[in-house]
Protein backbone atom coordinates (compact mmCIF):
# COMPACT_ATOMS: atom_id res chain seq x y z
CA UNK A 1 0.00 0.00 0.00
CA UNK A 2 3.08 2.32 0.81
CA UNK A 3 4.65 1.60 -2.70
CA UNK A 4 1.44 2.40 -3.92
CA UNK A 5 0.97 5.63 -2.70
CA UNK A 6 4.32 6.85 -3.58
CA UNK A 7 3.79 6.15 -7.01
CA UNK A 8 1.19 8.79 -7.01
CA UNK A 9 1.76 11.90 -8.94
CA UNK A 10 1.45 15.29 -6.26
CA UNK A 11 -2.23 15.74 -8.40
CA UNK A 12 -2.64 12.13 -8.29
CA UNK A 13 -2.40 13.10 -4.53
CA UNK A 14 -4.35 15.73 -4.43
CA UNK A 15 -7.52 13.40 -6.03
CA UNK A 16 -6.62 10.83 -4.15
CA UNK A 17 -6.84 13.12 -0.52
CA UNK A 18 -10.51 14.60 -2.13
CA UNK A 19 -11.59 11.07 -3.03
CA UNK A 20 -10.99 9.73 0.84
CA UNK A 21 -12.73 12.80 1.80
CA UNK A 22 -15.72 12.81 -0.54
CA UNK A 23 -16.08 8.90 0.59
CA UNK A 24 -16.22 9.90 4.15
CA UNK A 25 -19.21 12.39 3.15
CA UNK A 26 -23.01 10.79 3.23
CA UNK A 27 -23.19 12.08 -0.07
CA UNK A 28 -20.25 10.03 -1.02
CA UNK A 29 -21.55 6.86 1.07
CA UNK A 30 -24.50 7.12 -0.86
CA UNK A 31 -22.25 6.98 -3.85
CA UNK A 32 -20.43 4.20 -2.88
CA UNK A 33 -23.53 2.46 -2.33
CA UNK A 34 -25.04 3.44 -5.80
CA UNK A 35 -21.90 2.28 -7.35
CA UNK A 36 -21.66 -1.00 -5.24
CA UNK A 37 -25.39 -1.71 -6.84
CA UNK A 38 -24.92 -1.00 -10.00
CA UNK A 39 -21.60 -3.59 -9.89
CA UNK A 40 -23.18 -6.17 -8.14
CA UNK A 41 -25.38 -6.49 -10.85
CA UNK A 42 -22.82 -7.88 -12.77
CA UNK A 43 -21.16 -9.89 -9.80
CA UNK A 44 -21.32 -13.93 -10.25
CA UNK A 45 -24.16 -15.18 -8.75
CA UNK A 46 -26.54 -14.10 -11.48
CA UNK A 47 -29.89 -15.64 -11.36
CA UNK A 48 -32.67 -13.36 -13.46
CA UNK A 49 -34.85 -15.57 -12.47
CA UNK A 50 -35.08 -14.56 -9.14
CA UNK A 51 -33.47 -11.02 -10.17
CA UNK A 52 -36.37 -10.41 -12.19
CA UNK A 53 -39.24 -11.25 -9.65
CA UNK A 54 -37.63 -9.57 -7.12
CA UNK A 55 -37.98 -6.47 -9.56
CA UNK A 56 -41.19 -7.37 -10.64
CA UNK A 57 -42.20 -7.41 -7.02
CA UNK A 58 -40.65 -4.37 -5.93
CA UNK A 59 -41.56 -2.09 -9.11
CA UNK A 60 -45.34 -3.52 -7.79
CA UNK A 61 -45.04 -2.22 -4.31
CA UNK A 62 -42.82 0.89 -5.13
CA UNK A 63 -45.68 1.80 -8.02
CA UNK A 64 -48.51 0.03 -7.97
CA UNK A 65 -50.06 0.10 -5.03
CA UNK A 66 -49.50 3.86 -4.51
CA UNK A 67 -51.23 4.94 -7.60
CA UNK A 68 -54.81 5.28 -6.33
CA UNK A 69 -53.52 7.80 -3.89
CA UNK A 70 -51.13 9.33 -7.36
CA UNK A 71 -54.16 9.07 -9.52
CA UNK A 72 -56.47 11.20 -7.00
CA UNK A 73 -53.29 14.29 -6.19
CA UNK A 74 -52.79 14.13 -9.96
CA UNK A 75 -55.92 14.80 -11.27
CA UNK A 76 -57.20 17.86 -8.67
CA UNK A 77 -53.78 19.36 -9.10
CA UNK A 78 -54.25 19.26 -12.83
CA UNK A 79 -57.66 20.44 -12.25
CA UNK A 80 -55.78 23.63 -10.38
CA UNK A 81 -53.40 24.19 -12.46
CA UNK A 82 -55.47 23.87 -15.69
CA UNK A 83 -58.11 25.97 -14.71
CA UNK A 84 -55.89 28.66 -13.09
CA UNK A 85 -53.39 29.11 -15.85
CA UNK A 86 -56.50 29.66 -18.43
CA UNK A 87 -58.13 32.25 -16.21
CA UNK A 88 -55.08 34.19 -14.99
CA UNK A 89 -53.33 33.78 -18.53
CA UNK A 90 -56.73 34.56 -20.84
CA UNK A 91 -56.81 37.65 -18.59
CA UNK A 92 -53.34 38.97 -18.61
CA UNK A 93 -53.51 38.38 -22.79
CA UNK A 94 -51.06 35.18 -22.90
CA UNK A 95 -53.40 32.82 -23.75
CA UNK A 96 -51.31 31.67 -26.23
CA UNK A 97 -48.71 30.26 -23.83
CA UNK A 98 -51.24 27.89 -21.56
CA UNK A 99 -49.44 24.89 -23.42
CA UNK A 100 -45.99 26.27 -22.20
CA UNK A 101 -47.44 27.04 -18.76
CA UNK A 102 -48.73 23.32 -18.53
CA UNK A 103 -46.13 21.86 -19.82
CA UNK A 104 -43.67 23.80 -17.97
CA UNK A 105 -45.36 23.20 -14.68
CA UNK A 106 -46.92 19.81 -14.48
CA UNK A 107 -44.75 17.64 -17.32
CA UNK A 108 -41.06 19.05 -16.34
CA UNK A 109 -41.06 20.47 -13.13
CA UNK A 110 -44.10 19.41 -10.40
CA UNK A 111 -45.19 16.07 -12.43
CA UNK A 112 -41.83 14.27 -11.67
CA UNK A 113 -41.57 16.04 -8.33
CA UNK A 114 -44.75 15.36 -6.94
CA UNK A 115 -44.20 11.55 -8.04
CA UNK A 116 -40.78 11.60 -6.37
CA UNK A 117 -42.20 13.23 -2.79
CA UNK A 118 -45.39 10.87 -2.92
CA UNK A 119 -43.12 7.53 -3.82
CA UNK A 120 -39.83 8.65 -1.12
CA UNK A 121 -43.12 9.39 1.49
CA UNK A 122 -44.73 5.81 1.11
CA UNK A 123 -42.40 3.54 -0.47
CA UNK A 124 -38.94 5.02 0.50
CA UNK A 125 -39.70 5.07 4.02
CA UNK A 126 -41.11 1.76 3.83
CA UNK A 127 -38.06 0.05 2.18
CA UNK A 128 -35.80 2.10 5.14
CA UNK A 129 -38.11 0.75 7.44
CA UNK A 130 -38.07 -3.53 6.45
CA UNK A 131 -34.05 -3.16 5.71
CA UNK A 132 -33.87 -1.59 9.32
CA UNK A 133 -36.04 -4.22 11.28
CA UNK A 134 -33.87 -6.84 8.80
CA UNK A 135 -30.84 -5.28 10.17
CA UNK A 136 -32.13 -5.13 13.85
CA UNK A 137 -34.03 -9.01 13.66
CA UNK A 138 -29.89 -9.53 11.92
CA UNK A 139 -31.65 -11.08 8.78
CA UNK A 140 -28.87 -9.06 6.81
CA UNK A 141 -26.35 -11.03 9.16
CA UNK A 142 -27.67 -13.91 8.31
CA UNK A 143 -27.91 -13.43 4.45
CA UNK A 144 -23.82 -12.11 4.65
CA UNK A 145 -23.30 -15.48 6.73
CA UNK A 146 -24.68 -17.49 3.97
CA UNK A 147 -22.35 -16.12 1.10
CA UNK A 148 -25.24 -13.62 0.15
CA UNK A 149 -24.25 -9.99 -0.82
CA UNK A 150 -27.31 -7.53 0.84
CA UNK A 151 -26.56 -5.30 -1.88
CA UNK A 152 -27.25 -8.06 -4.50
CA UNK A 153 -30.16 -9.22 -2.46
CA UNK A 154 -31.40 -6.24 -1.27
CA UNK A 155 -30.71 -3.15 -2.69
CA UNK A 156 -30.17 -3.95 -6.38
CA UNK A 157 -33.81 -5.51 -7.17
CA UNK A 158 -35.13 -2.61 -4.75
CA UNK A 159 -33.30 -0.03 -7.27
CA UNK A 160 -33.89 -1.78 -10.57
CA UNK A 161 -37.90 -1.68 -9.40
CA UNK A 162 -37.68 1.76 -8.04
CA UNK A 163 -36.18 3.66 -10.71
CA UNK A 164 -38.79 1.59 -13.31
CA UNK A 165 -41.33 2.64 -10.80
CA UNK A 166 -40.70 6.03 -10.82
CA UNK A 167 -40.66 6.02 -14.16
CA UNK A 168 -44.01 4.50 -15.15
CA UNK A 169 -45.57 6.69 -12.17
CA UNK A 170 -43.95 10.12 -13.19
CA UNK A 171 -45.89 9.67 -16.87
CA UNK A 172 -49.21 8.45 -15.06
CA UNK A 173 -49.14 11.62 -13.10
CA UNK A 174 -48.77 13.47 -15.89
CA UNK A 175 -51.07 11.95 -18.15
CA UNK A 176 -54.00 11.79 -15.32
CA UNK A 177 -52.97 15.41 -14.25
CA UNK A 178 -53.75 16.89 -17.36
CA UNK A 179 -56.51 13.93 -18.86
CA UNK A 180 -57.96 14.66 -15.48
CA UNK A 181 -57.64 17.61 -15.17
CA UNK A 182 -59.05 18.77 -18.18
CA UNK A 183 -62.15 16.51 -17.60
CA UNK A 184 -62.53 18.08 -14.31
CA UNK A 185 -61.68 21.44 -15.41
CA UNK A 186 -64.79 21.34 -17.99
CA UNK A 187 -66.98 20.15 -15.00
CA UNK A 188 -66.03 22.89 -13.14
CA UNK A 189 -67.16 25.61 -16.20
CA UNK A 190 -69.93 23.58 -17.16
CA UNK A 191 -70.97 24.37 -13.30
CA UNK A 192 -69.98 27.76 -13.26
CA UNK A 193 -70.67 28.67 -16.47
CA UNK A 194 -69.54 32.48 -17.68
CA UNK A 195 -68.83 33.73 -14.57
CA UNK A 196 -65.06 31.60 -14.76
CA UNK A 197 -64.40 33.34 -17.95
CA UNK A 198 -62.29 30.61 -19.62
CA UNK A 199 -62.90 28.83 -23.05
CA UNK A 200 -61.54 25.50 -22.53
CA UNK A 201 -61.46 22.71 -25.26
CA UNK A 202 -59.54 19.63 -25.54
CA UNK A 203 -58.74 20.44 -28.99
CA UNK A 204 -57.08 23.79 -27.71
CA UNK A 205 -55.39 22.42 -25.16
CA UNK A 206 -53.90 19.69 -26.93
CA UNK A 207 -52.92 21.12 -29.22
CA UNK A 208 -50.96 24.20 -27.18
CA UNK A 209 -49.98 21.42 -25.22
CA UNK A 210 -48.10 19.54 -28.18
CA UNK A 211 -46.66 22.59 -29.69
CA UNK A 212 -44.68 23.41 -26.48
CA UNK A 213 -43.23 19.88 -26.38
CA UNK A 214 -40.05 20.08 -26.98
CA UNK A 215 -37.16 17.05 -27.06
CA UNK A 216 -35.62 18.31 -23.94
CA UNK A 217 -38.71 17.38 -22.38
CA UNK A 218 -38.93 14.11 -23.49
CA UNK A 219 -34.97 13.95 -22.47
CA UNK A 220 -35.97 15.06 -19.08
CA UNK A 221 -39.53 12.49 -18.91
CA UNK A 222 -36.85 9.61 -19.15
CA UNK A 223 -33.82 11.32 -17.08
CA UNK A 224 -35.74 13.03 -13.78
CA UNK A 225 -37.64 9.81 -12.85
CA UNK A 226 -34.29 7.96 -13.10
CA UNK A 227 -32.14 10.38 -10.90
CA UNK A 228 -35.12 10.66 -8.67
CA UNK A 229 -35.85 6.64 -8.20
CA UNK A 230 -31.92 6.22 -7.77
CA UNK A 231 -31.90 9.12 -4.90
CA UNK A 232 -35.06 7.49 -3.18
CA UNK A 233 -33.63 3.81 -3.21
CA UNK A 234 -30.34 4.39 -2.40
CA UNK A 235 -31.16 6.95 0.40
CA UNK A 236 -33.65 4.74 1.95
CA UNK A 237 -31.59 1.26 1.49
CA UNK A 238 -28.48 3.66 3.19
CA UNK A 239 -30.36 5.03 5.96
CA UNK A 240 -31.64 1.18 6.59
CA UNK A 241 -28.73 -0.37 6.64
CA UNK A 242 -27.00 1.98 8.84
CA UNK A 243 -29.36 1.02 11.60
CA UNK A 244 -27.45 -1.39 12.72
CA UNK A 245 -28.48 -3.42 15.97
CA UNK A 246 -30.49 -0.24 17.97
CA UNK A 247 -34.28 -0.25 17.85
CA UNK A 248 -34.11 3.84 18.80
CA UNK A 249 -32.35 4.14 15.22
CA UNK A 250 -35.26 2.98 13.17
CA UNK A 251 -37.60 5.74 13.63
CA UNK A 252 -34.52 7.82 12.92
CA UNK A 253 -33.85 6.03 9.55
CA UNK A 254 -37.54 6.68 8.26
CA UNK A 255 -37.58 9.85 8.56
CA UNK A 256 -34.69 10.52 7.45
CA UNK A 257 -35.33 8.38 4.44
CA UNK A 258 -38.62 10.87 3.61
CA UNK A 259 -36.01 14.33 4.58
CA UNK A 260 -33.10 13.53 2.73
CA UNK A 261 -35.01 12.13 -0.14
CA UNK A 262 -36.77 15.49 -0.50
CA UNK A 263 -33.87 17.38 0.27
CA UNK A 264 -31.67 15.55 -2.68
CA UNK A 265 -34.68 15.47 -4.99
CA UNK A 266 -35.14 19.25 -5.00
CA UNK A 267 -31.18 19.49 -5.22
CA UNK A 268 -31.08 17.26 -8.21
CA UNK A 269 -34.04 18.74 -10.02
CA UNK A 270 -32.43 22.53 -9.33
CA UNK A 271 -29.14 20.97 -10.91
CA UNK A 272 -31.07 19.33 -13.90
CA UNK A 273 -33.45 22.08 -14.65
CA UNK A 274 -29.74 24.30 -15.34
CA UNK A 275 -30.40 22.78 -18.79
CA UNK A 276 -33.95 24.77 -19.27
CA UNK A 277 -32.33 28.04 -17.73
CA UNK A 278 -31.28 29.68 -21.68
CA UNK A 279 -34.31 28.07 -22.83
CA UNK A 280 -36.32 30.11 -20.24
CA UNK A 281 -34.42 33.06 -20.79
CA UNK A 282 -34.76 33.22 -24.41
CA UNK A 283 -39.08 32.34 -23.81
CA UNK A 284 -38.82 35.18 -21.38
CA UNK A 285 -37.41 37.80 -24.04
CA UNK A 286 -40.27 36.53 -26.48
CA UNK A 287 -42.67 37.49 -24.15
CA UNK A 288 -41.35 40.34 -22.81
CA UNK B 1 -5.74 -33.12 8.08
CA UNK B 2 -5.50 -29.63 8.25
CA UNK B 3 -7.50 -28.43 11.06
CA UNK B 4 -10.76 -27.17 10.59
CA UNK B 5 -10.24 -24.05 12.60
CA UNK B 6 -7.36 -22.25 13.86
CA UNK B 7 -7.38 -18.75 15.81
CA UNK B 8 -3.86 -17.25 16.59
CA UNK B 9 -3.54 -14.23 19.36
CA UNK B 10 -6.47 -12.93 18.03
CA UNK B 11 -7.50 -9.34 19.80
CA UNK B 12 -10.98 -7.16 19.60
CA UNK B 13 -11.86 -3.71 21.19
CA UNK B 14 -14.74 -1.70 20.50
CA UNK B 15 -15.20 2.00 20.54
CA UNK B 16 -18.53 3.25 21.93
CA UNK B 17 -19.55 6.35 22.37
CA UNK B 18 -19.97 7.55 25.88
CA UNK B 19 -22.04 10.78 26.93
CA UNK B 20 -21.33 12.58 29.67
CA UNK B 21 -23.50 15.58 31.12
CA UNK B 22 -21.69 18.78 29.47
CA UNK B 23 -20.96 20.17 33.28
CA UNK B 24 -21.12 19.75 36.54
CA UNK B 25 -22.31 21.66 39.85
CA UNK B 26 -24.89 24.67 39.33
CA UNK B 27 -29.00 24.83 39.17
CA UNK B 28 -28.00 25.77 35.20
CA UNK B 29 -26.54 22.49 34.38
CA UNK B 30 -27.99 20.17 37.20
CA UNK B 31 -31.56 20.90 34.99
CA UNK B 32 -29.88 21.38 31.39
CA UNK B 33 -26.70 18.81 31.91
CA UNK B 34 -28.65 16.05 30.39
CA UNK B 35 -29.59 17.40 26.88
CA UNK B 36 -26.24 19.37 26.82
CA UNK B 37 -23.79 16.33 26.71
CA UNK B 38 -21.04 15.85 25.11
CA UNK B 39 -19.75 12.48 23.74
CA UNK B 40 -16.19 11.03 23.83
CA UNK B 41 -14.94 7.77 22.38
CA UNK B 42 -13.61 5.08 24.53
CA UNK B 43 -11.89 2.21 24.00
CA UNK B 44 -12.54 -1.19 25.04
CA UNK B 45 -11.03 -4.69 24.84
CA UNK B 46 -13.46 -6.83 25.01
CA UNK B 47 -11.41 -10.20 23.61
CA UNK B 48 -7.39 -10.96 24.03
CA UNK B 49 -5.31 -12.99 22.87
CA UNK B 50 -7.52 -15.64 21.96
CA UNK B 51 -5.95 -19.02 20.58
CA UNK B 52 -8.46 -22.33 19.52
CA UNK B 53 -7.93 -25.31 17.45
CA UNK B 54 -10.40 -27.51 16.05
CA UNK B 55 -10.26 -30.73 14.25
CA UNK B 56 -12.58 -31.53 11.33
CA UNK B 57 -15.58 -33.37 12.74
CA UNK B 58 -14.98 -32.12 16.40
CA UNK B 59 -17.49 -30.29 18.71
CA UNK B 60 -16.81 -27.80 21.00
CA UNK B 61 -19.12 -25.91 23.43
CA UNK B 62 -17.71 -22.41 24.60
CA UNK B 63 -19.63 -21.05 27.61
CA UNK B 64 -18.89 -18.55 30.39
CA UNK B 65 -20.87 -15.45 31.94
CA UNK B 66 -23.23 -12.67 30.35
CA UNK B 67 -21.25 -9.79 28.31
CA UNK B 68 -18.21 -11.74 28.60
CA UNK B 69 -17.82 -11.49 24.01
CA UNK B 70 -19.10 -14.93 23.27
CA UNK B 71 -21.41 -14.33 20.55
CA UNK B 72 -18.72 -11.98 20.15
CA UNK B 73 -16.03 -14.43 19.26
CA UNK B 74 -18.63 -16.69 17.06
CA UNK B 75 -19.33 -13.39 14.81
CA UNK B 76 -15.55 -12.85 14.45
CA UNK B 77 -15.38 -16.35 13.17
CA UNK B 78 -17.84 -16.00 10.64
CA UNK B 79 -16.76 -12.39 9.39
CA UNK B 80 -19.61 -10.34 10.69
CA UNK B 81 -17.14 -8.32 12.74
CA UNK B 82 -12.94 -7.73 12.11
CA UNK B 83 -10.39 -8.85 14.45
CA UNK B 84 -7.76 -5.84 15.91
CA UNK B 85 -5.12 -8.78 15.23
CA UNK B 86 -4.47 -11.86 15.13
CA UNK B 87 -4.56 -14.60 12.24
CA UNK B 88 -7.82 -17.22 11.70
CA UNK B 89 -7.27 -19.85 9.17
CA UNK B 90 -9.84 -22.35 8.23
CA UNK B 91 -9.51 -25.64 6.45
CA UNK B 92 -5.85 -24.62 6.67
CA UNK B 93 -6.68 -21.49 4.28
CA UNK B 94 -5.34 -17.98 6.03
CA UNK B 95 -7.63 -15.38 5.21
CA UNK B 96 -6.34 -12.15 5.99
CA UNK B 97 -7.91 -8.99 7.75
CA UNK B 98 -8.71 -7.22 4.85
CA UNK B 99 -10.25 -10.43 3.62
CA UNK B 100 -11.76 -11.16 6.58
CA UNK B 101 -15.76 -10.53 5.39
CA UNK B 102 -18.58 -12.74 5.83
CA UNK B 103 -19.26 -13.49 2.34
CA UNK B 104 -15.34 -14.76 2.03
CA UNK B 105 -15.85 -17.17 4.99
CA UNK B 106 -19.39 -18.71 3.96
CA UNK B 107 -17.22 -19.88 0.64
CA UNK B 108 -15.38 -21.78 2.72
CA UNK B 109 -18.40 -23.51 3.91
CA UNK B 110 -18.56 -22.11 7.18
CA UNK B 111 -22.39 -21.65 8.18
CA UNK B 112 -24.03 -19.53 10.96
CA UNK B 113 -27.04 -20.14 12.91
CA UNK B 114 -27.95 -17.07 14.82
CA UNK B 115 -29.79 -16.94 18.28
CA UNK B 116 -32.93 -15.73 17.08
CA UNK B 117 -32.59 -17.87 13.97
CA UNK B 118 -32.81 -14.89 11.61
CA UNK B 119 -35.08 -15.90 9.13
CA UNK B 120 -35.96 -13.65 6.28
CA UNK B 121 -39.33 -12.61 7.38
CA UNK B 122 -40.86 -12.14 3.97
CA UNK B 123 -40.41 -15.41 3.08
CA UNK B 124 -41.79 -18.70 3.85
CA UNK B 125 -39.82 -21.36 5.57
CA UNK B 126 -39.49 -23.54 2.51
CA UNK B 127 -37.95 -20.26 0.73
CA UNK B 128 -35.84 -19.43 3.31
CA UNK B 129 -34.12 -23.12 3.27
CA UNK B 130 -33.94 -22.77 -0.43
CA UNK B 131 -32.59 -19.35 -0.75
CA UNK B 132 -28.89 -19.88 -0.50
CA UNK B 133 -29.22 -22.73 -2.74
CA UNK B 134 -31.00 -20.46 -4.79
CA UNK B 135 -29.18 -17.48 -4.54
CA UNK B 136 -25.21 -19.71 -5.32
CA UNK B 137 -27.26 -21.49 -8.09
CA UNK B 138 -26.81 -25.38 -6.90
CA UNK B 139 -28.43 -27.55 -9.21
CA UNK B 140 -32.20 -27.03 -11.15
CA UNK B 141 -35.40 -25.90 -9.09
CA UNK B 142 -35.92 -29.53 -8.49
CA UNK B 143 -32.96 -30.77 -7.01
CA UNK B 144 -33.68 -27.90 -4.75
CA UNK B 145 -36.62 -28.84 -3.65
CA UNK B 146 -35.21 -32.37 -3.02
CA UNK B 147 -32.64 -31.11 -1.07
CA UNK B 148 -34.93 -28.43 0.91
CA UNK B 149 -37.54 -31.11 1.73
CA UNK B 150 -34.86 -33.59 2.76
CA UNK B 151 -33.72 -30.22 5.32
CA UNK B 152 -37.14 -29.84 6.27
CA UNK B 153 -37.31 -33.51 7.00
CA UNK B 154 -34.13 -34.24 8.99
CA UNK B 155 -34.77 -30.93 11.37
CA UNK B 156 -38.50 -32.23 11.32
CA UNK B 157 -40.21 -29.05 10.40
CA UNK B 158 -41.86 -30.09 7.24
CA UNK B 159 -45.56 -29.57 8.95
CA UNK B 160 -44.87 -25.85 8.69
CA UNK B 161 -43.02 -25.71 4.90
CA UNK B 162 -45.37 -23.10 3.87
CA UNK B 163 -45.73 -20.82 6.81
CA UNK B 164 -44.02 -17.96 7.27
CA UNK B 165 -41.36 -17.19 10.15
CA UNK B 166 -43.88 -14.98 12.59
CA UNK B 167 -45.88 -17.91 12.83
CA UNK B 168 -43.15 -20.49 14.34
CA UNK B 169 -42.32 -20.61 17.65
CA UNK B 170 -38.67 -20.10 19.02
CA UNK B 171 -37.90 -24.15 18.51
CA UNK B 172 -39.26 -24.27 15.18
CA UNK B 173 -37.22 -21.31 14.39
CA UNK B 174 -34.29 -22.40 15.24
CA UNK B 175 -34.50 -25.55 13.67
CA UNK B 176 -35.19 -24.11 10.25
CA UNK B 177 -32.31 -22.19 10.88
CA UNK B 178 -30.23 -24.96 11.01
CA UNK B 179 -31.69 -26.38 8.24
CA UNK B 180 -30.74 -23.60 6.12
CA UNK B 181 -27.44 -23.69 6.93
CA UNK B 182 -27.07 -27.04 6.65
CA UNK B 183 -28.65 -27.38 3.07
CA UNK B 184 -25.34 -25.75 2.17
CA UNK B 185 -23.32 -28.32 3.21
CA UNK B 186 -21.01 -26.63 5.69
CA UNK B 187 -17.60 -28.20 7.21
CA UNK B 188 -17.88 -26.09 9.90
CA UNK B 189 -20.92 -24.90 11.70
CA UNK B 190 -21.26 -21.57 14.36
CA UNK B 191 -23.84 -21.91 16.52
CA UNK B 192 -24.97 -19.16 19.15
CA UNK B 193 -27.19 -20.31 21.62
CA UNK B 194 -29.33 -23.34 19.93
CA UNK B 195 -30.83 -24.14 23.16
CA UNK B 196 -31.93 -20.38 24.57
CA UNK B 197 -35.41 -20.03 25.14
CA UNK B 198 -36.56 -23.48 24.38
CA UNK B 199 -38.45 -25.25 26.69
CA UNK B 200 -37.36 -29.30 27.93
CA UNK B 201 -39.06 -30.95 25.43
CA UNK B 202 -37.66 -28.89 22.66
CA UNK B 203 -34.36 -29.22 23.98
CA UNK B 204 -34.02 -32.98 24.14
CA UNK B 205 -35.19 -32.97 20.16
CA UNK B 206 -33.14 -30.31 19.27
CA UNK B 207 -29.71 -32.06 20.80
CA UNK B 208 -30.28 -35.45 18.75
CA UNK B 209 -30.30 -33.28 15.47
CA UNK B 210 -27.22 -31.65 16.65
CA UNK B 211 -25.64 -34.78 17.14
CA UNK B 212 -27.05 -36.33 14.23
CA UNK B 213 -25.06 -33.56 12.13
CA UNK B 214 -21.67 -34.14 13.43
CA UNK B 215 -22.08 -38.05 13.52
CA UNK B 216 -23.70 -37.91 9.74
CA UNK B 217 -22.16 -35.42 7.55
CA UNK B 218 -18.20 -35.10 9.79
CA UNK B 219 -19.45 -31.29 10.50
CA UNK B 220 -17.33 -29.42 12.39
CA UNK B 221 -19.42 -27.79 15.28
CA UNK B 222 -18.82 -24.68 17.32
CA UNK B 223 -21.92 -23.85 19.99
CA UNK B 224 -21.78 -21.08 22.32
CA UNK B 225 -23.91 -21.47 24.98
CA UNK B 226 -25.09 -20.60 28.49
CA UNK B 227 -26.25 -24.94 28.78
CA UNK B 228 -23.78 -26.18 30.15
CA UNK B 229 -25.35 -29.33 30.41
CA UNK B 230 -25.02 -29.61 26.46
CA UNK B 231 -21.28 -30.40 26.44
CA UNK B 232 -22.22 -33.35 28.22
CA UNK B 233 -25.23 -34.72 26.31
CA UNK B 234 -23.10 -34.01 22.81
CA UNK B 235 -20.01 -35.38 24.58
CA UNK B 236 -18.04 -32.71 23.27
CA UNK B 237 -15.35 -30.75 24.89
CA UNK B 238 -16.31 -27.08 26.62
CA UNK B 239 -14.08 -24.37 26.52
CA UNK B 240 -14.71 -20.92 28.71
CA UNK B 241 -14.40 -17.06 27.78
CA UNK B 242 -12.78 -15.95 31.23
CA UNK B 243 -11.16 -13.00 31.57
CA UNK B 244 -11.50 -11.62 27.80
CA UNK B 245 -9.97 -15.15 26.70
CA UNK B 246 -10.03 -18.77 26.16
CA UNK B 247 -9.37 -21.51 28.32
CA UNK B 248 -8.00 -25.07 27.29
CA UNK B 249 -10.90 -27.52 25.92
CA UNK B 250 -11.86 -29.63 28.80
CA UNK B 251 -14.53 -32.11 28.88
CA UNK B 252 -17.63 -31.42 31.01
CA UNK B 253 -16.56 -33.40 34.01
CA UNK B 254 -13.53 -31.95 34.16
CA UNK B 255 -14.77 -28.52 34.57
CA UNK B 256 -17.53 -29.67 37.39
CA UNK B 257 -14.22 -30.86 39.56
CA UNK B 258 -12.32 -28.05 38.38
CA UNK B 259 -11.56 -25.72 41.39
CA UNK B 260 -11.26 -22.65 39.26
CA UNK B 261 -13.48 -19.66 40.79
CA UNK B 262 -15.26 -19.19 37.59
CA UNK B 263 -15.95 -22.38 36.51
CA UNK B 264 -17.03 -23.23 40.32
CA UNK B 265 -19.38 -20.34 40.35
CA UNK B 266 -20.93 -21.54 36.74
CA UNK B 267 -21.25 -25.28 37.77
CA UNK B 268 -22.77 -24.12 41.32
CA UNK B 269 -25.74 -21.93 39.55
CA UNK B 270 -25.97 -25.04 37.29
CA UNK B 271 -26.57 -27.30 40.02
CA UNK B 272 -29.26 -24.51 41.60
CA UNK B 273 -31.08 -24.05 39.04
CA UNK B 274 -31.21 -28.17 37.28
CA UNK B 275 -30.29 -30.02 40.73
CA UNK B 276 -28.74 -33.09 37.81
CA UNK B 277 -25.38 -32.62 39.00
Amino acid sequence: MENEKSTLSPIGKIFDWLGKAFLKTTPGKLFALFVKTILSFFSANRNFRTDFRNVVLQTFFTGVEIFPILFVVASLFGTVVIVETMSIMSKVGFANVVGNVLVVTVVRELGPIFTAFLIAGRSGSALATMIGNMQINSEIDALSSMGISPIRYLVMPSLLGGVIAVFIMSICFCVSSLGMGYLISKIFVMVAGQTMNVQLTWNYLYTSLVDALTFTDFVMIVLKPLVFGIIIVINACYQGLRVERDFRNLPKATSRSVIFSFLYIVIADAMLSVFFIFQYLGEISKII
Amino acid sequence: MAEALRIENLNFSIYENVRTPAAKGGVISKVFGNIFRSSSLTHRQILKDINMSLHPGETVCIGGPSGQGKSLLLRLIAGLEKPDSGSLFYFGEYIPREKHSALQIALRQVGLVLQNGALISNLTVRDNVALPLRYHRRGSEKEIAEKVGMALDLMRVSSVASNFPHTLSAGMLKRVAIARSWVMDPKLLLMDEPTAGLDNYNRRNLLPLIDNMRSLFQTTIVIVTHDLRMADELDSNLIFLHDKTLTEPHSFDYWMQSKEVFAVQLFRDLQKRDGLY
